[in-house]
């Protein structure tokens, strides 16, 4: 890659964006700065409007309110093809009657670009995604990945401001998906492009992002880099969907500085007073140890071997907790174990609001 | 296009190439018994129409040169005796059928396109003032001989003004798929219900007799046909192509040129074959609308059993040999695209 290439990426600026299908209100007042050759990953469950998002940003939708630029210029209202925006569908949209080098090529054809050059162009798209032998061949006679990495020459070979991505990688088996992700993240800062990646996989969202957006019913819950999202969520959805398994919650009460729930206290200096809170711990944050000497006991429920750790299920009031455990770990046949939570890396939140509630030992 | 390995399903075939000798022999007997069966009564046209009328008369002869002398006396009488009717009736239905096949697939195949594209959410009673107010512009202009400029105007005055004051009152819509059905139902109409009309109406426009009623005419009964089946191959093409065109950079018409078109080519194939063997075989509607200068090759060859000398088959053989030529032309000509459209959908998705 040449430097010339370099440095044509885009800020977006998503302002108070709203969308509505009917009645339906799909996103609700997003607002969104991404920087030039960032790499922004829009994260969350089935249905919360992500791919409503991206069509918005690509002029495939129109935006009921709010406004969109992309580097200095509003193009609320400009059509899909002036927004120089180059986008993988989830679908990969490979033209099925074109055989791979017309794929490729199409962008350019469109902008009427002379055939010669269409052909270096096409060539040089297609090596570095290592396609070069199946030019010929057309959409239909490539593996899923194949596919994956036509749709993705035919976005690099236009060299466009901003990528869009659509959960491109959710058709493939779990081995080639972490290859792509790879790959991907390789080839975005090399060309140093803005990419806006949409994905419900919070894997993916940590390992391939700069910063990541988490969204829910279309109202964006926190923005932050990976590890900000995921040491520190601004509340009980970001802090339950991140991480797999997920956090343990534990409900109840906060009185004389200390968490209480039936059978259970746990001092927690500088917590202020309420009566519907819920505790949160992640699974490598408590330690199974006797019953007894720990900050609870639980029911063991059952104990999986993962392969590098054993993650141990237990039940506490009908709800369950894990703990994630070093694979020598042997549970036998304890009926009643003890959970050892690790003081500094509790999460406490208001049961009612969702909201993160901070005193000083739970930053 | 990817060949299989293994047999996909239980009731998939194998390729007839890889098929065991005896399996072979009997699958084509099969084949070739069936052939002879489906085309016999062409095989009876062509030697019908070498026939004297004699050897038609005498009892079944299959065998020319053996059974009967072949003669040119049909022939003759199509091509230099009645030259005139057969040359004109000959053309008459190339023109008509290929005009009327080209307006109803462009119409038809643009309507279809919209349909499969845009949610239509046409108001119900905004229709209804619509037609309502035409029929009384034509009752009015017809009956009463009101000046045709004053009804229409009238007429579009009230319109706007019914659909602004009322029409917003009432939110019953309808839908694509009800649009769609009510074309089609044009198509459940059986003819004959409107034939006369059809007739006086062009009678009262003067245009009886002409191609152009004929074309009209064609175009209409068959615009059903076309929307209902291009409405589902459109459908059957995924919008992620389309908007990823968009987003490629492709116009309109590149999207239509480049996407649509090509990916529709069976379907239009298919149903352009369809349409212009419904125009080609028309008899009733050609029938009414037409008494000599426009008549078609149908009625040509009804004609040849109406004269007094009774049925004429061997010169109604000849006519039909010659009808049938132009459409097997097309047939091989489109069965091309037709197959390779099929091919394509195979690869989609
Ligand atoms: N054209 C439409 N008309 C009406 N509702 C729509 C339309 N498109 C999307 N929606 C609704 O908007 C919501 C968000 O849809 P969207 O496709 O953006 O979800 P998503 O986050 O991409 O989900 P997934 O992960 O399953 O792809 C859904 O509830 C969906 O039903
Ligand atoms: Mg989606």
């Amino acid at each position: 890659m040449k430097n010339k290439d370099k440095g044509t990426a885009k800020s977006i600026s998503i302002r108070s964006m709203n969308k509505f299908f009917q009645a339906v209100h799909v996103l609700k007042d997003l607002s969104l700065e991404v920087q030039a050759g960032e790499f922004l990953v829009l994260l969350g469950p089935s249905g919360c409007g992500k791919s409503t998002a991206l069509r918005l940003i690509a002029g495939l939708e129109s935006i009921s309110s709010g406004e969109l630029f992309i580097g200095e210029t509003n193009v609320t209202n400009v059509l899909p093809k002036y927004r120089d925006i180059a986008m993988v569908f989830q679908s990969y949209a490979l033209y099925p009657h074109k055989t791979v080098a017309e794929n490729i090529g199409f962008p350019l054809k469109m902008a009427k670009t002379p055939k010669a050059d269409i052909d270096t162009a096409v060539l040089a798209a297609a090596q570095q995604v290592e396609l070069g032998d199946y030019l010929e061949r057309f959409p239909g006679q490539l593996s899923g990945g194949q596919r994956q990495r036509v749709a993705l020459a035919r976005a690099i070979i236009r060299r466009p401001s901003v990528f869009l991505m659509d959960e491109p990688l959710s058709n493939l088996d779990a081995k080639l998906r972490g290859n792509m992700r790879a790959e991907l993240k390789y080839m975005q800062s090399k060309l140093g492009v803005t990419m806006i990646y949409v994905t419900h996989d919070q894997i993916e969202a940590m390992t391939l992002a700069h910063r990541v957006a988490v969204l829910k019913d279309g109202t964006l819950q926190q923005l932050g880099t990976p590890k900000e999202v995921y040491s520190n969520p601004a509340n009980l959805f970001v802090a339950g969907f991140m991480g797999s398994p997920p956090m343990n919650f534990i409900s109840g009460a906060i009185d004389n500085e200390s968490f209480t729930t039936k059978g259970v206290k746990l001092p927690l200096p500088g917590a202020p007073k309420s009566n519907q809170v819920t505790l949160g711990f992640r699974p490598e944050d408590c330690r199974i140890v006797k019953a007894g000497s720990g900050a609870m006991d639980a029911e063991v429920y059952t104990a999986e071997l993962t392969g590098d750790q054993v993650l141990v299920t237990l039940q506490l009031h009908g709800s369950q907790i894990v703990s994630r455990m070093p694979k020598e770990f042997e549970i036998g046949d304890t009926q009643i174990a003890g959970i050892e939570v690790d003081a500094r890396h509790l999460y406490l939140f208001d049961s009612e609001s969702g909201l993160r509630i901070t005193a000083d030992s739970t930053r | 296009m990817t060949k299989p390995a293994a047999r996909r399903s239980l009731f998939e075939p194998p390729d007839i190439g890889q098929m065991a000798t005896a399996t072979k022999i009997v699958l084509y007997t099969v084949l070739l018994a069936w052939s002879a069966f489906v085309l016999f009564p062409i095989y009876w046209l062509i030697i019908t129409s070498f026939k004297t009328i004699a050897a038609v008369n005498q009892g079944p002869y299959f065998l020319p040169w053996i059974d009967f002398e072949p003669s040119l006396h049909a022939w003759k009488e199509l091509f230099v005796n009645d030259y005139r009717d057969t040359f004109r009736a000959y053309f008459n239905s190339i023109v008509i059928s290929l005009s009327a096949t080209a307006l109803a697939i462009l119409v038809g195949s643009m309507a279809a396109y919209a349909l499969s594209r845009v949610k239509f959410a046409p108001n119900l009673i905004t229709i209804l003032y619509f037609v309502g107010l035409l029929a009384l512009t034509g009752v009015a202009v017809g009956i009463y001989d009101v000046d045709w400029r004053v009804a229409a105007a009238t007429a579009i005055a009230l319109f706007f003004f019914l659909a602004r004051a009322i029409g917003r009152l009432y939110q019953l819509r309808l839908q694509n798929g009800d649009i769609l059905f009510w074309i089609i139902s044009q198509r459940i109409l059986a003819p004959i219900v409107v034939v006369v009309p059809i007739y006086m109406m062009f009678q009262s426009v003067r245009l009886l007799d002409t191609h152009l009623a004929i074309i009209l005419t064609y175009t209409v009964i068959n615009l059903p046909v076309v929307v209902w089946l291009m409405y589902d191959f459109f459908n059957s093409i995924p919008r992620d192509l389309e908007e990823s065109a968009q987003l490629d950079g492709a116009t309109m018409i590149g999207i239509f040129r480049e996407i649509i078109l090509p990916l529709s080519r069976a379907g239009l194939a298919a149903t352009t074959l369809l349409v212009v063997i419904l125009c080609w075989n028309e008899y009733l509607l050609a029938l009414f609308l037409s008494t000599n200068k426009a008549q078609t090759m149908p009625i040509l060859v009804a004609a040849m059993n109406a004269g007094e000398r009774g049925i004429l088959w061997w010169t109604m053989s000849a006519v039909i040999m010659i009808m049938i030529i132009p459409v097997v032309i097309m047939a091989i000509l489109l069965q091309k695209y037709i197959a390779k459209g099929i091919l394509v959908g195979a690869v989609k998705g």
